[in-house]
């Protein structure tokens, strides 16, 4: 039986092929969970999965086509698509041609990609007459949809496209050094302490833009603005509050300045449904506040530990290695000190921007179709797709959208309702298909079980370290601000919107993620012991229990039971 | 006493590198093996170190090398220093020992192959592998041009490239002995070079073999393209085959070598049968088992009837391009995604 996916044939499931043809899909709940709406999926997540394809052929990576994806009652399974060995060998000589500049000079490639993107997105912003935010009001229907169309079919594919030759370049690197990491040294790579501890220390985009609103902090108190900071409970009323005394309206113009460079970037990364820093500055000040709380900014206290406890891994990485193979095994590493890296630093050139964009002009299509009587309320436009808005967009108000949403968004509330299967097909086969396409564990993940250790909880990946703490689960990016300092966070997945908790959390434990994916990179970062991959976290931990994360060993005790 | 300085190459063997060079060593190896090698003898480096020390000139040069002294990266002063000390070296008679030795011995030789005046080349043999460092002269003839010609490639050992070198390293100066070569000129119709692993990429499953027309110093100078074949080791089967670029071909002179056109069916057709590429391959491989390595050898191809079709030259280890650290890594990373 083939299995609607919200209209979209793109990621339709057979469940008597695909499992066959396959072997085994994984379920994505990193990213898919909580649900991703219909029309993300249909445009930014589907340029990524047009993309990892797209990179994987153009990179000619041996053993893989890239990533197929299906989306089975809301949620997203990943699979490799497998090359044979007559291609796998016929792919090898310009594989080795296109993938030498990651190796030999990392940053003469993403250094101008990067460059790129951001020229790219302030061109688009400063196009129509557009410059802050609310300017966007000011379109025409008819400027507004070419700007949609423009987004939607253009500059989010060019994104999706520098992203993922890059996503799979670096993570393919990455995962030979997993693979090598197991020849050389008999251990898995994703729950080596030694192997963790070579990925930190370096600051990315992410880490500067946190800084930066740290920074800000710091500066607001030494104007002397925090009485009425503290005072305004209400984040969004804190700029009215400030603009009220010439110190605060100084400060405003440094924020404002903040905002229009690095505020493109919505709560939720993969999603167009939540504001954006520079749409609504009260999410923000609400991050501001809790960095408020440190006067010194957590990363730097933490970076010489990192630093110290990367050159010493280092050490006795290469002491451990054969003579003849040191230099090849320290290119491999520094490949994969890249991947980490990239993993981080790409979120605010890609991920973040791209979805503060669309935010921009798929939220302002909404407001119209919603005043114009097209859709009951304006957030139902996240579950319209391209071909409906353009429908509907000229002239306003003609077109009824509402069975297209009544329907999909029926389907949406029981999805989230659901269980997500973990896989479909084999699983025995987990390990040969994460195998041959290394680039996988950023999304996806199998516990390494290690009955021995009699833990409650096995995972796919850690960052060093133990703790011990209560647990408080948060299952959804709006209720962030329920976690208390010392705490131990359990959630499906963290993103790169979730940085700010990291500087108040004990530990960390999610049901996703792979030794490449967000939570195990910034948890290492920040310090943080942590143990990703457990898939079942979420479910078997409860708000309030007291529970020891091992990230060493990546495994999780629960003590009260 | 006159053993000391030279050695006929049936009595050598791979053991004798250090007194009489590597490929003399090799070439006893080859002889005793039953491999088809010129016939000839060696010079030891007794000889070497003889000539220099009872000539004066091993003194003579240590004195101008301590008079001016020069400077690693001063190339002028190095090339006039080295002009130098070969004239010293070209200037000195051996004794007349010395000259009775090698001259009864060439006289043996020529007769052993019916020919007074018997063509030879005569080649620098380094105990220590210095691919193309030192001088080889072929086509000498006649009693004067042996000893000439030895002269020279003694003094040989003190051309610029090598003084650099040992001024770079703070190595003395004034002496590394080689032993020196003499053999049987081959009337080569065709010659060139083979390979039993790519010296590019250290395959170890092919044979590769290059050749022209003519003497084999047109392939080994890599001045034109020869004809080259890829042959699987295993089967000797031929994989592919390329014509060359070739307009020239390198002949024996009145003596000495000298260049001659090519006629267009010449430069048009394969310079070797497929047959004879398969025997070239069948030596090559057999070298390789002698020596348990690799083997980069030089070969040529007669007609003349005292001469067997192929005779070998040279043979020594295969030299294969050192890999960049990313080919290495990439190397890696193939292997780990092909071989499942």
């Amino acid at each position: 039986m083939i299995h609607d996916a919200y209209d979209l044939s793109f990621y339709e499931f057979d469940d008597e092929k695909d499992p066959k043809e396959y072997g085994v899909l994984l379920c994505d709940v990193v990213h898919g969970r909580p649900p991703l709406k219909p029309t993300y999926i249909g445009i930014g997540w589907q340029w990524y999965y047009y993309g990892f394809r797209w990179g994987a052929e153009t990179l000619s990576l041996p053993s893989t086509h890239g990533w197929d994806s299906r989306f089975v009652n809301g949620y997203p399974y990943i699979t490799a698509i497998r090359t044979t060995q007559e291609e796998a060998s016929a792919r090898a000589p310009m594989f080795r041609e296109k993938i030498k500049p990651f190796l030999e000079d990392f940053d003469s490639v993403w250094d101008p990609l990067k460059t790129e993107l951001i020229q790219m997105y302030k061109t688009a912003r400063a196009s129509r007459g557009l410059k802050e935010w609310k300017d966007i009001e000011r379109l025409s229907n008819n400027d507004l949809l070419s700007f949609f169309l423009d987004f939607a079919y253009i500059i989010n594919r060019k994104e999706g496209e520098t992203h993922m030759i890059m996503l799979m370049a670096v993570y393919y690197m990455s995962g030979m050094l997993q693979q090598v990491w197991r020849n050389l040294f008999g251990v898995e790579a994703a729950i080596d302490p030694n192997f963790t501890s070579l990925m930190g220390g370096e600051e990315n985009a992410n880490v500067r833009v946190t800084k930066t609103l740290w920074q800000l902090g710091r500066q607001a108190i030494d104007l002397g603005l925090q009485p009425i900071i503290d005072a305004t409970e209400n984040d969004d009323a804190v700029l009215s509050a400030l603009a009220k005394t010439a110190d605060g309206r100084k400060w405003l113009d440094l924020f404002h300045e903040f905002l229009l460079e690095d505020g493109w970037r919505c709560e939720r990364m993969h999603a167009y449904d939540t504001a954006a820093w520079i749409e609504k500055p009260g999410i923000a000040i609400n991050k501001m506040k809790m960095l408020m709380k440190s006067d010194v900014f957590p990363f730097d206290t933490e970076r010489e530990r990192v630093n110290k406890e990367r050159e010493a891994a280092e050490k006795a990485v290469m002491a451990k290695c054969p003579e003849s193979q040191k230099e090849v095994l320290a290119m491999l590493i520094k490949g994969g000190q890249n991947a980490s890296h990239w993993s981080e630093d790409h979120t605010y050139y890609c991920d973040f921007y791209i979805g503060a964009m669309g935010r921009w002009i798929i939220n302002e299509f909404g407001m119209r179709f919603a005043a114009a009587g097209c859709i009951d309320e304006s957030d139902d436009v996240f579950f319209l797709h391209p071909n409906e808005i353009r429908k509907a967009a000229i002239p306003m108000g003609k077109i009824n959208l509402r069975p297209y949403v009544e329907r999909r968004k029926k389907q949406f509330e029981e999805y989230s309702e659901m269980e997500p299967a973990p896989f479909y097909g084999d699983i025995e086969q987990a390990q040969a298909i994460l195998q041959s396409d290394p680039t996988l564990s950023v999304s996806t993940q199998v516990p390494i079980i290690r009955k021995e250790l009699k833990a409650d909880l096995y995972g796919a990946a850690g960052a060093p370290g133990m703790a011990e703490g209560i647990a408080r689960v948060i299952m959804n990016a709006k209720d962030l601000s329920l976690i208390q300092p010392g705490e131990i966070l359990v959630a499906p997945g963290t993103s790169a919107a979730w940085t700010v908790v990291f500087s108040i959390i004990k530990g960390l434990v999610t049901d996703g993620g792979g030794a490449l994916s967000h939570p195990v990179i910034m948890a290492r970062q920040f310090g943080v012991p942590a143990v990703s991959g457990t898939v079942e976290a979420t479910q078997k931990i409860k708000t309030g229990q007291r529970i020891v994360v091992d990230g060493n060993q990546g495994v999780v005790y629960i003590l009260d039971k | 006493m006159e053993e000391k300085w030279l050695h006929p190459l049936e009595e050598l063997g791979k053991e004798d590198n250090d007194i009489v060079g590597k490929k003399c060593a090799n070439l006893g190896e080859m002889a005793k093996a039953g491999l088809p090698v010129p016939y000839g003898f060696a010079l030891s480096v007794n000889a070497y170190t003889s000539f220099l020390s009872r000539t004066g000139a091993g003194d003579e040069i240590a004195e101008l090398v301590e008079r001016r002294p020069v400077s690693p990266q001063d190339i002028a002063g190095i090339n006039e220093l080295s002009a130098s000390i070969r004239a010293i070296v070209e200037s000195k008679e051996m004794t007349d020992t010395m000259r009775s030795v090698i001259l009864s011995r060439y006289d043996a030789l020529c007769a052993r192959c019916n020919s007074p005046d018997l063509p030879v080349s005569v080649r620098s043999a380094g105990t220590v592998s210095h691919p193309g460092q030192y001088e080889t002269y072929l086509n000498v003839k006649g009693k004067a041009d042996l000893l000439d010609k030895i002269r020279k490639v003694w003094a040989s050992t003190f051309n610029s490239r090598s003084l650099a070198f040992r001024l770079n390293k703070g190595m003395p100066l004034n002496n590394e002995p080689i032993g020196v070569a003499i053999l049987a000129m081959v009337q080569a119709r065709s010659a060139g070079i083979a390979f039993s692993a790519d010296p590019n990429t250290g395959d170890l499953t092919k044979i590769i073999v290059e050749a022209n027309w003519g003497l084999g110093e047109s392939v080994v100078s890599g001045e034109l393209m020869p004809d080259r074949w890829i042959l699987e080791k295993e089967s000797f089967k031929i994989l592919d085959k390329t014509l060359g670029k070739k307009e020239k071909a390198v002949v024996s002179g009145v003596s000495g070598i000298t260049e001659e056109e090519l006629s267009k069916e010449k430069a048009s057709a394969f310079s070797l049968s497929d047959e004879e590429v398969k025997g070239i391959g069948k030596f090559v491989v057999d070298l390789e088992t002698l020596f348990g390595v690799p083997q980069d050898i030089e070969w040529a191809v007669s007609t003349e009837p005292s001469s067997p079709p192929i005779v070998l030259l040279q043979a020594r280890p295969v030299v294969i391009a050192k890999k960049s650290t990313a080919d290495q890594v990439i190397d890696m990373m193939v292997n780990l995604l092909t071989v499942s």
